[in-house]
């Protein structure tokens, strides 16, 4: 086998590279040009012999022969690669293979890719990666094509070349941001307060952080757009921390005009504690109506692996009130967890502040966590529906039986 | 997509490729129903060859797929064919493709050729376990135990979990051989059964008695049977090993249900430490225990009755044999309500000790910890397998050692509580591996489906050497 093996490349060789030469290859043999020469050299092979029967080795001698040049350059290379070299080398041979790995990778993620604890680790990482490369390449991609459309647009309207005249002045988003930056000044001297809890950082992956200050910068946002804003006080939050550092990625310049109250005191130092609420799922308490006195503290934790109890460990700890909000009470829960994101929180907050009308402000839970909403609690439907089923499976059925004699008899 | 029957022409190629909807991965589709089907290698030679002519190359994921076919066909020179036309085309190769060629090469006779391919994995990663498992299997089947066991060990070192296929065909290949070196190597793979609580399935649990049986001069015999609650071994009479944690386990293992169940990474999760020493103190002030009970567990065995009467009736029928009795709860059980007498509750603590923990408040740790400092003969009751409060434990030696002492000390007295839940009563004897020297007792499951943790096989093999 070996022997024919040598005998077939030396054959190979033999008739290829003569060929290649002449046509004056270089050294890299780029692989369009090998395939054009070789595709060439394989049709005239073709019609030398017409033969029926297909040359089930073919691709062997294809695969080979275009490669004689770089195995003799492989060979001389030192066969040795460096950790961080091989791992490079590694993901692109997963990316051949068709697994789910990005195309291109920074210095940082292959460092942080090399640091995963486990196989299943490394898995889900590069997935992530991968992932967000197509979103960012989809992203791009509708951008252009957006810009072509403008631009197709603005060509038809020079041409055309009609000034509109609209009686309305526009308003622009200058214009808007000015307005919502004055309400929330407003809101800095006389909003009600709301707390967001900054102290979960060590319990939080770094996945979790950025996740986090994003719900928090959408939060804000929401806020600043409300009719009615609190005043949005940041505490526990220490100067170069990750939650820090990640704000000022998103934020940029505008981290230091923002209108909230940033600070690295704990809330209990600022406000009177019996004026502070602490809200958590976990809380055994039940919120029944917004409080306007009451100052609530949101805890910023995104808590991928459920860790129950971390942020009523912290109130217990300092002696705070908890409260949960009356999910169960309004809603028909059906799937997931209760701990909502940190947006979702601020949305309920702001309608609930607005307009004191829970089913208004339980709209912004996800629609797939629950059926429906309730008008009576749970538990009293529980009764009825306990009631249906006794009357279904005939424990007192006699009752039920003289019932229906009374109503018989009447008529 | 079905694939075709016998090889075809480049045009014919061309064709089915149009019909497909996806044109782009119409080879891995073609690829992946051949491996389906277990076609003929030909056919898919043709299509690299048609592949080959169009592009002038093949990618590597397509090489892959082929790879797999002529794996799982045992076809040793395309094996290797492949494998030079990769070591060629590309700089290093990844694991999907080192894990093919392995297990391709160590079922043929060209088995070293494994060997050398598994040096090449380590210089770049550390080897997948099916890696390993071809090389071990490839090197017992050819008699090179030896080999084998250094394999083995070295698998251990890097952390890579063996299946218990390849424990298993340890002993099936070192049949009838001679050597003490072996028989030590074989003795430390049960030990590693006894450290890790594995317990071999019934195929398994044959290979180790044949083994047994066939060493020359060994006079081994081996029989299965079913152990009694006393744990004695009626084949050879034979005591079990105890169940019962060694004064040093035991302070250990509370030790550690203080620092990470009931502390954790902070001891308001769970309770408060004000109420923690409140709880040592009273714990301290009235040791020893003989029961602790699980007061709010026990009060919902019977759905029908009022949750009070349950833990009475618990409480009264324990009470009976004279036991100190702790009772676990929740302050909301002295509140007065529908489920929870007053006068009741009342007459309840003359039998017992009562402690009351806060409604927000974990009560199984502090179940835990109390009837680990009262010592050896106390016993809990409560029907919660006490999962989560194993998970907490960091380590799996700890995480072992619990549930070691779990089995010896829950109970659940089917007389009291006639419920619908069973366990088995508190064991008195170890359910390990165990071995004397001239004797092993190996507890095996009927099936090959991981147990419950809580749970443990309740037949053996009892090996003896006349």
């Amino acid at each position: 086998m070996q022997s024919a093996n040598m005998l077939l490349r030396r054959i190979v060789r033999s008739s290829v590279l003569p060929f290649v030469a002449q046509h004056g290859m270089k050294k890299d043999l780029f692989p369009l040009n090998r395939t054009l020469s070789l595709s060439l050299w394989l049709k005239q092979d073709k019609s030398c012999e017409p033969s029926e029967k297909v040359d089930l080795d073919e691709w062997k001698k294809v695969m080979k022969s275009g490669l004689q040049e770089e195995v003799s350059e492989t060979a001389s290379e030192p066969k040795e690669l460096s950790s961080l070299a091989a791992a490079r080398e590694t993901l692109e041979m997963w990316r051949l293979a068709g697994r789910a790995v990005p195309e291109n990778i920074s210095e940082e993620q292959l460092k942080a890719f090399m640091e995963c604890p486990s196989k299943s680790a490394k898995k889900k990482y590069l997935k992530y990666l991968h992932l967000k490369e197509l979103y960012k390449k989809n992203d791009k991609r509708k951008m252009d094509e957006k810009r072509e459309r403008r631009l197709e647009a603005q060509d038809q309207a020079s041409k055309t070349d009609e000034t509109k005249k609209s009686p309305l002045v526009c308003l622009w988003s200058s214009t808007m941001n000015k307005a919502y930056n004055w309400r929330a000044a407003q809101s800095m001297i006389f909003g009600q307060p709301l707390v967001f809890d900054m102290s979960y950082e060590k319990e939080m992956s770094v996945r979790e952080v950025t996740n986090a200050v994003r719900q928090i910068v959408m939060s804000e946002s929401c806020n600043r757009r409300s009719v009615d804003p609190f005043h949005i006080h940041f505490c526990n939050l220490k100067d170069d921390s990750l939650y820090h550092r990640e704000f000022i990625k998103n934020y940029r310049e505008a981290w230091d005009k923002l209108l909230i109250t940033v600070t690295d005191q704990c809330y209990t130092e600022i406000f009177p504690k019996d004026k502070l609420v602490y809200l958590t799922a976990d809380s055994p308490k039940v919120m029944k109506t917004f409080d306007h006195d009451k100052i609530y503290i949101i805890g910023s934790m995104v808590d991928k692996s459920i860790k129950t109890g971390v942020s009523l460990a912290r109130a217990k700890r300092l002696g705070l009130e908890t409260a949960a909000l009356p999910l169960e009470k309004y809603l028909l829960w059906s799937t997931g967890a209760k701990n909502l994101t940190l947006d979702q929180m601020m949305h309920i907050l702001l309608t609930l502040k607005d307009t004191d009308d829970w089913k208004k402000a339980l709209e912004f839970v996800p629609k797939r966590k629950y059926c429906g909403f309730v008008n009576k609690p749970v538990k009293e439907l529980k009764k009825t529906l306990d009631l249906i089923n006794t009357l279904k499976l005939g424990k007192g059925r006699g009752k039920v039986e003289k019932q229906f004699d009374k109503n018989y008899s009447k008529k | 997509v079905q694939p075709p029957e016998k090889p075809l022409q480049t045009e014919e190629w061309n064709k089915l490729r149009e019909d497909f909807h996806l044109p782009e991965v119409f080879e891995e589709v073609m690829l992946n129903s051949m491996i389906r089907c277990n076609s003929s290698v030909d056919v898919a030679k043709s299509l690299l060859t048609h592949l080959a002519k169009c592009n002038g190359d093949i990618p590597y994921n397509v090489l892959v797929k082929y790879l797999t076919l002529c794996v799982q066909q045992g076809q040793v020179s395309e094996i290797r064919d492949v494998y030079d036309i990769m070591k060629v085309r590309f700089k290093i190769l990844e694991s999907g493709a080192y894990n093919l060629l392995i297990k391709g090469f160590s079922n043929s006779n060209q088995w070293r050729m494994a060997l050398t391919l598994l040096e090449e994995v380590k210089k770049i990663m550390i080897p997948s376990r099916t890696c390993y498992e071809s090389c071990i299997k490839a090197a017992s089947r050819h008699q090179e135990m030896k080999l084998a066991f250094e394999l083995y060990n070295e698998m251990l070192a890097e952390d890579v979990v063996p299946t218990l296929d390849v424990l298993q065909s340890f002993f099936d290949f070192s049949r009838g051989m001679k050597g003490a070196e072996l028989q030590k190597d074989i003795f430390d793979i049960l030990l590693y059964l006894r450290e890790n609580q594995i317990y071999p399935h019934k195929t398994f649990m044959w290979s180790i008695k044949l083994w047994f049986e066939s060493l020359p001069g060994g006079n081994w015999r081996g029989r299965l049977t079913n152990i009694n609650d006393s744990g004695q071994c009626p084949v050879c009479n034979h005591q079990l090993e105890d169940s019962n944690l060694t004064e040093e386990e035991y302070s250990n293992l509370s030790e550690r249900i203080i620092r990470d169940v009931i502390h954790g990474t902070d001891t308001f999760r769970k309770t408060s430490p004000k109420e923690l020493e409140a709880f040592q103190t009273f714990v301290e002030n009235r040791l020893p225990f003989d029961i602790v009970i699980d007061g709010l567990n026990v009060s919902h065995i019977k759905s029908r009755k009022m949750q009070c009467e349950n833990l009475f009736d618990a409480v009264s029928c324990l009470a009976k044999e004279n036991a100190r009795l702790l009772v676990l709860g929740r302050k909301h059980m002295l509140m007065n309500s529908s489920n929870w007498k007053r006068e009741i509750m009342k007459e309840m603590q003359n039998k017992a000790d009562f402690f009351f923990a806060e409604n927000i408040s974990e009560d199984d740790a502090f179940l835990l910890y109390a009837t680990l400092r009262s010592g050896k003969h106390c016993r809990f009751v409560t029907r919660d397998f006490l999962r989560d409060h194993k998970a907490c434990l960091s380590d799996s030696l700890t995480r072992h050692l619990f549930r070691k002492w779990q089995r010896g000390h829950q109970i659940v007295k089917k007389k009291c509580f006639p419920s619908v839940f069973s366990q088995q009563p508190a064991f008195r004897y170890d359910c390990v591996v165990q071995t004397t020297g001239d004797t092993w007792h190996i507890p095996y499951k009927d099936v090959f489906e991981e147990k419950y943790s809580f749970q443990v096989p309740r037949k053996w093999l009892c090996i003896q050497q006349k």
